[in-house]
């Protein structure tokens, strides 16, 4: 299931891929400015996504994920939102630095993003075909009798029932479901080469994120394309991951290969997200939950963000950050004092 | 279809009710209806005995279901003061005020639509500033005393424009202004508003992330959303520029069915009045009607699949 397990290790460590990244972002910094103080909510995150894998970003609310999306897509709510440092690279183009033409161009034909809550996504005045057919005629220069056509392919191939009638429905006619497939047609009808789910099956009925997820994991391998999915939850990381970053106040702490993460986490606050999961077992268990509160992004403590909250923190810890790299085992991890993980 | 329904048989029964209020109206509110048809030398029997014939004496009720019957079958009546036949008078200060109320009505929306998307296009800059300055003012400033300043600025002072007359384009502008001021104020505001709130939507960056540009973007799908309260407010938009023409068409002397009602009613006319009161109503309910018809069209959501 694992097509490409071999880049845990990243830029900076490890085995070398075989090919090199299809994005790399690097040293990103994206700062709000509210009433007078401005504030980093990603401070100085390195991520590469590579060919035809699919990468699990996860965090809890407010880590900064959505943010980082919105930075590749370059869809910030700016002002207040806006990057202040880093390198989004694509193809040998730094994003942060094309214009808005070009921007435009990459949007949906090459990158496309997909939302948490297709109700509110969607155009409520405009039939889904109208809005299918802009996008193609956007970046295509066909009819739009042809662009219809292949809005009609999109929604079909997404599994749509009766596509083509639904072309004429306007978003508050389907379901949360239909509406999500309305908004994986759109996103893959130009076949981009990376898709970002961003959190794409939160605001749906259980039953129904199955099958989104089942549907855009289908596509991901049919068209070869890497996939971006931001979540924060682990059941669905474990379901499709190729590859895991952790991230925890608007860095990266830990990233690797899927399995390996699920089997061995060094980061102290991966170790404590496995731990606080539910188990299945005769006898009834409290969960366990990691003690403490995600530090204030106004007021972040000088060391180690994660040590207030760590049980392992050493005197270190509270004044120096430690970095991002890779260990002995060519593990990429966050942290100057790891400890076997223990259940 | 429903709705659509529901709605003609409601404005069908405030028509119907509004024709009783208008009838009594009129009558309670003193006066003499013959004094403009009877010689002032007239003695007390002769008025009596006009009083009669016109049927001035009857019961109200039996005068209202006498006058209405006339009505559909298509007799509008006489003047009492001078005779005049009610259905010329119609098809002549119907057309002066067509003329006028539909270049308020373009001003309104013409003028106010894009005043309010440039406002909410550059936020916070002079432009918003100065647009909406100009709009507090606008909604602000009662329109006869507008009308007042308008006429002592561009007809006393600067000898642009006449200060009354009708019905060139001259004579049109400043009656058609200061009768769309308010509505065009109400515009820009509501235009504004409804392009901020929508601009900050989540199917804006939807739309971004598919590549369309930023033209599209706001020219066509924001706009298309802004539009749905500002066309649902529009049928409140035509009963103003009706009510405000009674005062507009009497101060600029614009021989409009305003200044024909509003001369009928100081004369107590009654069949003028009443018929020209009748039609005023009968526009504004038309366009509420039309105006919640023209909702359902540009909102999808009201619509049955």
């Amino acid at each position: 299931m694992t097509t490409v397990t071999d880049h845990g290790g990243g830029p900076s460590g490890g085995d070398q891929p075989v090919t090199g990244p299809l994005l790399s972002i690097e040293g990103l910094r994206t700062m709000v400015r509210s009433r007078g103080e401005s504030f980093d909510v990603v401070r100085g995150l390195s991520l590469d996504i590579y060919p035809n894998e699919v990468l699990c970003l996860v965090g809890e609310s407010g880590c900064g994920k959505s943010i980082t999306a919105l930075s590749i897509m370059r869809l910030l709510p700016t002002p207040p939102v806006r990057v202040r440092e880093g390198k989004i690279r694509f193809r040998g183009e730094d994003l942060l630095s094309v214009s808005g033409r070009r921007m435009r161009s990459i949007r949906a034909d090459s990158i496309s993003m997909i939302f948490q809550d297709p109700l509110t996504s969607l155009d409520p005045v405009f039939t889904v075909g109208d809005v299918i057919v802009e996008v193609i005629r956007a970046h295509r220069d066909v009819s739009k009798g042809e662009a219809r056509r292949l809005a009609g392919d999109a929604l079909a191939e997404v599994g749509l029932p009766d596509p083509i009638s639904r072309l004429d429905s306007y978003p508050h006619q389907l379901s949360g479901g239909m509406r999500q497939r309305v908004m994986i047609a759109m996103a893959l009808v130009l076949d981009p080469d990376i898709l970002i789910a961003d959190e794409p099956t939160t605001a749906l009925d259980v039953t129904v994120q199955a099958q989104i997820l089942d549907q855009l994991v289908t596509e991901q391998r049919e068209r070869h394309m890497a996939m971006l999915l931001i979540t924060h939850d682990l059941a669905v990381v474990a379901a499709v991951a190729d590859r895991v970053a952790v991230m925890y106040a608007g860095e990266i702490v830990e990233q690797a290969p899927a399995d390996e993460l699920f089997e061995d986490p060094r980061h102290p606050y991966t170790q404590g997200l496995l731990r606080a999961l539910p188990k299945v077992s005769t006898t009834r268990q409290r969960l366990d939950p990691i003690p403490g509160l995600v530090p204030s992004l106004q007021m972040m403590p000088p060391g180690c963000a994660f040590a207030p909250r760590c049980p392992h923190a050493l005197d270190r810890c509270w004044i120096e950050e430690p970095e991002l790299r890779a260990d002995q085992d060519g593990r990429v991890f966050r942290c100057f004092n790891p400890q076997p993980f223990a259940v | 279809m429903k709705r659509v329904l529901a709605r003609t048989i409601y404005t069908v029964i405030v028509l119907a009710l509004s024709s009783v209020a208008v009838f009594y109206a009129i009558r309670l509110s003193g006066g003499d209806a013959v004094a403009a048809r009877v010689p002032a030398s007239a003695s007390a029997e002769e008025r009596e005995a006009v009083r009669e014939q016109l049927g001035l004496n009857d019961p109200f009720h039996e005068q209202y279901f006498d006058y209405m019957g006339r009505l559909f079958s298509g007799d509008l009546g006489n003047s009492l003061t001078n005779n005049a036949d009610i259905s010329k008078l119609l098809t002549e200060h119907g057309r002066n005020s067509l003329i006028l109320g539909v270049a308020a009505f373009v001003l309104v929306f013409g003028v106010g639509i894009p005043l309010g998307m440039l406002a909410s296009l550059r936020r916070n800059s002079w432009w918003d500033g100065g647009i909406m300055t100009f709009s507090v003012a606008g909604m602000a400033v009662p329109n006869f005393w507008l009308a007042l300043l308008a006429v002592w600025l561009f007809a006393s002072v600067l000898g642009w424009l006449p200060s009354a007359g009708c019905c060139g384009p001259k004579q049109l502008v400043l009656p058609a202004v200061v009768l769309a001021m308010e509505g065009m104020a109400l515009t820009v505001r509501m235009t504004r508003s409804a392009m901020l709130e929508n601009l900050n939507q989540d199917f804006v960056r939807t739309l971004r992330s598919g590549g369309l540009s930023e033209s599209k973007v706001i020219g066509r799908h924001v706009f298309r959303n802004a539009l749905v309260p500002i066309v649902s407010l529009a049928g409140l938009r035509i009963g103003q520029i009706v009510g405000y023409a009674l005062v507009v068409e009497t101060i600029f002397g614009w021989p409009g069915l305003g200044q024909v009602l509003v001369n009928a009613v100081l004369r107590r006319d009654y069949p003028v009045a009443q018929f020209f009161s009748l039609v005023l109503i009968t526009i504004v309910l038309l366009s509420n009607w039309l105006a919640d018809v023209g909702y359902t069209v540009v909102n999808p959501r009201l619509r049955r699949s």
